[in-house]
């Protein structure tokens, strides 16, 4: 069972932590949780990457369908921390560049 | 699941729904294959964990097309194999046929959000084919584990 942890920070950012594996089961609460944030004012957002152990290309789509959601509110998605396996899929998919990984969630917004 | 493990062999077979929830299983006997030494290189694991999910979601969501909800879900069946030199996965389902050719599957553009399952798992490993035989579609995966 993943678990999605999502919070603000006093910055405004909005943060989610999926703890678990990102695929064809919980995608959509991804999803969800971006469109909960933007919908709260933090179109800002870091995906803190660090407790998902495992994602697929449902988890992958879910992460570009909120780059683009993000973007369209005039903020940004940003990642943070992946793991090994995540920066796995994000180099087979040549989505590294896109969805570039960050070495921390406080600091994710700090460069462009 | 049941498991061999012989002659360095290690071999496990899963039967299970054509439904999103079993990829659970299919992570447990993935990871019963890493408990047998000599175990393969993380990135190797990695490679081969990815394909398969993948490939276990291009069948889920077949059956899915051809199937209402309601209908007695679909069965698949899978038999992973990790020997010295190579990691395999065997599918086998009784979906609809897939009308793919795997040798010009590519990766969708950067803003795509869907569409590379099939891509990400031809990426991830040395080898895979799909053949329609009978009424079953049956996929291979190989991982040749590097030193």
């Amino acid at each position: 069972m993943t678990e999605f942890h999502v919070h603000q920070t006093d910055r405004g950012i909005g943060v989610i932590a999926p703890e678990g594996r990102l695929n064809m089961v919980s995608a959509k609460q991804l999803t969800e949780a971006v469109a909960g944030l933007i919908d709260a004012g933090a179109p800002r957002i870091v995906v803190d990457l660090s407790g998902t152990e495992f994602m697929d290309s449902s988890g992958l789509g879910a992460l570009i369908a909120g780059l683009k959601s993000t973007r369209q509110a005039g903020g940004d998605l940003r990642l943070a921390q992946p793991t090994e396996q995540v920066r796995t899929v994000l180099s087979l998919t040549n989505l590294d560049r896109v969805l570039r990984a960050r070495d921390t969630v406080e600091g994710a917004f700090d460069v462009v | 699941m049941s498991s061999e493990a012989a002659d360095g062999v290690a071999h496990y077979q899963l039967i299970a729904p054509a439904r999103p929830e079993s990829v659970d299983l299919v992570h447990e006997v993935i990871a019963q294959l890493w408990t047998h030494e000599p175990a393969p290189s993380m990135l190797d694991r990695i490679r081969f964990e990815t394909a398969v999910i993948e490939i276990l979601g291009n069948i889920v969501e077949h059956a899915a097309l051809v199937d209402p909800p309601d209908a007695h879900p679909r069965q698949f069946d899978l038999v992973v194999t990790c020997e010295a030199d190579a990691i395999e996965a065997r599918f086998g389902d009784d979906g609809k046929p897939v009308e793919i050719d795997l040798e010009q599957v590519a990766m969708p553009g950067e803003d795509a959000e869907d569409g590379r399952g099939l891509a990400m798992a031809s990426a991830a490993v040395d080898e895979l084919s799909y053949q329609r035989i009978g009424p079953v579609n049956h996929w291979r995966l190989v991982c040749r584990r590097q030193t």
